[in-house]
């Protein structure tokens, strides 16, 4: 299904960055990582590029945002401590992008965005931060 | 505690959105009965029995969280070498609770459930399956509610319980077997 109100594509675009950047931060991440830690990293780096087909599907192309040339953390990632961190950070975030997907879609897709805002919760807790009652 | 807002104009939930639903249709049907006797050529009306203040009745999500509650603090009474592990975890769902539209009355009510566990392992190990359980739960709720504000809350609250899997086996993993 093709979402085309103004407040569908805001979520799923805002989706959409926040993807790219954590394709880019996992990419970055991983150089710093070792063991299990980067082979998650690695592993992660083909499940979110999936979801960005995913959700760019779900909108007109034109509204699809192009891939930035690059990526600045909002903290740098220079250690296997600031690379988990930024990790955990990020996959925060994607709770509550996905629960504003899961607010404006319907049927499967909302399904779809739900299972990620979850997927991403618990990728959080394994990059070594503690829960959230509300995962920001 | 309330739901962060996001950039798409979604607010903070308070609870009483949430309960919305459930509040309306006990108040609205008290008032049309008390509505429905007044005509000015009647006689006058007969009493009719309204309670002023109508019970809310509990959704099924606001029971479940309650007894996740009562669940870690029973886990909790036997084994309170847990509590620095777990007791983040148990106001986590008190947070939820709150935003289904809990009172303080109600975990003052609320009793402990003991765990049927051999020792604090087997216990963390039946918190872990009612927590996969209460995702589950929760998710569906999300996937079939029909606002928006309500799709988010329990959104947040299936993805924070289905965190606390695997925080639950890290807290395992560092238990003794007895």
């Amino acid at each position: 299904m093709t979402y085309t109100q103004p407040d569908a594509i805001a979520a799923i675009t805002r989706a959409i960055r926040t993807e790219q950047n954590y394709v880019f931060a996992a990419g970055l991440a991983g150089a710093f990582l070792r063991g299990a830690g980067r082979r998650r990293a690695v592993n992660q780096l083909a499940e979110h590029r999936a979801r960005l087909q995913a959700n760019a599907v779900l909108v007109d192309p034109s509204d699809v945002p192009a891939t930035p040339p690059g990526f600045t953390p909002e903290s740098p990632i220079t250690n296997p401590k600031t690379a988990r961190s930024a990790l955990a950070a990020l996959s925060n975030t994607l709770v509550g992008v996905y629960a504003d997907v899961a607010s404006v879609t319907e049927g499967a897709d909302r399904a779809t965005a739900i299972a990620w805002a979850q997927a991403s919760a618990r990728d959080a807790v394994r990059w070594g931060v503690a829960s959230q009652a509300f995962p920001t | 505690m309330e739901i962060p807002g996001g950039p798409i104009g979604a607010r903070p939930l308070a609870r009483r959105r949430v309960l919305l639903g459930a509040i309306a249709a006990p108040v609205l049907g008290a008032t049309a009965v008390a509505l429905g006797a007044c005509g000015s050529d009647e006689p006058p009306p007969e009493a009719v029995d309204v309670d002023p203040s109508p019970t809310v009745e509990k959704s099924e999500a606001l029971l479940d969280e309650l007894a996740l509650v009562g669940a870690y603090e029973g886990t909790l009474a036997i084994y309170p070498e847990l509590r620095g592990s777990l007791a983040g975890i148990t106001d986590q769902h008190r947070a939820h609770a709150r935003e289904l539209g809990a009172t303080e009355a109600d975990f003052t009510d609320l009793a402990p459930i003991p765990p049927k566990a051999a020792d604090a392992r087997e216990a963390i190990t039946n918190l872990i399956s009612r927590e996969r359980r209460a995702a589950e739960q929760r998710a569906q709720t999300a996937e079939q509610s029909e606002s928006a504000e309500q799709v988010r809350a329990f959104t947040f609250i299936a993805a924070s319980e289905s965190s606390h899997v695997p925080e639950l086996r890290d807290i395992r993993s560092g238990v003794s077997r007895s």
